[in-house]
């Protein structure tokens, strides 16, 4: 890994490699150039995870000259693919390189901070919703019962908008989540259901499943299920998965191509 | 270009939560937590979040200001110091040391946290001592 990303810096295929440096026992995201060569030697891959793919737009934003290589794992490389299919980031200045990562029982030696959501307490077994829950087992509940257990979780949110902030694919310059027209801004928890709807709807066609905003949520609301939900319908209804490739999602309506088409009829209720 | 994360200590509570600073050009762009922290483990709240906003307000105060007339007036911490002491002096020879009291504060350091324990009772000689976190 050190040799390569001293290759492409030497090479000057990028003039930025995002990864990680080991700090006081800390994995810190570092931003390696030519200038500080020597600390490759303290680069590491994990297994703490930042969202480098945002942090690698936003720097391309403000320096559109850079060439910027970074640390992908898989979740990083599917946020980078939906950036680019939004035009947030042009794929040609980008250099990746992949590391393994999301580990099951066919890839050992994997580097993720998300191995497994923590163990979940009995209270919040008998009344919220268990972070580690399959989307198909909340089907087997009640409409009501799921609206009464997705409640409780929405009652925790102490409005942080960390979920908002660490999330890859949150990129729009004005945040419906503070359009005061939209949700109340006064009231914590935040307007009931609408403030974790309206994310989760802007979620669909774009959330990369990642988990970062779950690792994020102070109050462990099961954002990542709530959001895989929503990519079930969008999956059911366009067969289209984000990041998966830089692909037009069904969800762009700017310019002149329309792509919203959606599956035949019977193939979308079977979904 | 210098482009680098800053570990950093959040100092909005005394909870001390671990942020990073994202800085592009000696500008800063963001906070993040930090997340292998041991206090706030990757999660931070609506004002750790917001960090690099409020160390960049024009609204910070940059000088000690002194009301002369009903107006805030932009001082020297010599003169802020001097009025400040003088107005102690009045009151307590006035109506006694323990009619003046001291607020410390969670947003402070353990050790400015004790030298104003002992300043309110060495200096002003008054027990009245009390601190935002004990509400």
């Amino acid at each position: 890994m050190r040799e390569k990303v001293r290759d492409l810096l030497k090479s000057g295929r990028v003039d930025v490699f995002l990864a990680y440096r080991q700090v006081d026992g800390h994995p810190l995201p570092q931003a390696f150039t030519l200038d500080n060569m020597e600390d490759l030697e303290h680069l590491v891959t994990g297994p703490a995870r930042y969202p480098l793919d945002k942090m690698a737009s936003r720097l391309a934003k403000a320096k559109p000259e850079l060439k910027i290589g970074l640390l992908t794992r898989e979740c990083t490389q599917r946020g980078l693919n939906v950036l680019a299919t939004w035009n947030q980031l042009d794929p040609d200045r980008i250099e990746t390189l992949g590391i393994g990562c999301c580990p099951s029982q066919l890839h050992h030696g994997a580097d993720c901070s998300h191995l497994v959501p923590e163990k979940v307490g009995a209270h919040k077994l008998e009344i919220g919703i268990d972070n580690r829950a399959k989307p198909q087992e909340l089907d087997a509940l009640s409409q009501e019962e799921r609206f009464r257990r997705w409640s409780y979780e929405f009652s925790k949110c102490i409005k942080c908008y960390g979920c908002r902030n660490i999330c890859p694919v949150c990129f729009c310059t004005e945040c419906s989540l503070e359009n005061q027209e939209l949700i109340s801004g006064k009231s914590l928890p935040p307007e009931m259901p609408i403030f974790h709807l309206a994310r989760a709807a802007h979620m669909a066609g774009r959330c990369v499943d990642c988990g970062l905003c779950e690792e994020a949520c102070p109050m462990d609301i099961p954002l990542r299920l709530l959001y895989a939900q929503v990519g079930r319908i969008v999956d059911g209804l366009f067969d289209y998965q984000p990041g998966a490739d830089t692909t037009l999602s069904p969800f762009t309506f700017l310019g002149e191509q329309v792509t919203l088409e959606i599956k035949p009829l019977e193939e979308a209720q079977e979904a | 270009m210098e482009y680098k994360y800053v570990p950093s200590i959040c100092s909005y509570c005394g909870t001390g939560c671990g942020v990073l600073f994202e800085v592009l050009d000696g500008r800063l762009m963001s906070t993040w937590p930090l997340k292998t922290h041991p206090v706030n483990q990757g999660k931070l709240c609506i004002k750790g979040w917001n960090l690099h906003e409020y160390i960049t307000s024009p609204m910070r105060l940059t000088s000690p200001l002194v009301k002369e007339d009903g107006r805030f007036k932009k001082v020297d911490w010599d003169r802020a110091l001097s009025r400040a002491a003088q107005g102690l002096k009045d009151v307590i020879q006035e109506h006694g040391p323990d009619s003046v009291g001291v607020l410390v504060s969670a947003k402070m350091t353990n050790e400015e946290n004790y030298l104003a324990q002992k300043f309110a009772r060495a200096v002003l000689g008054t027990n009245n001592v009390d601190h935002c976190a004990r509400l």
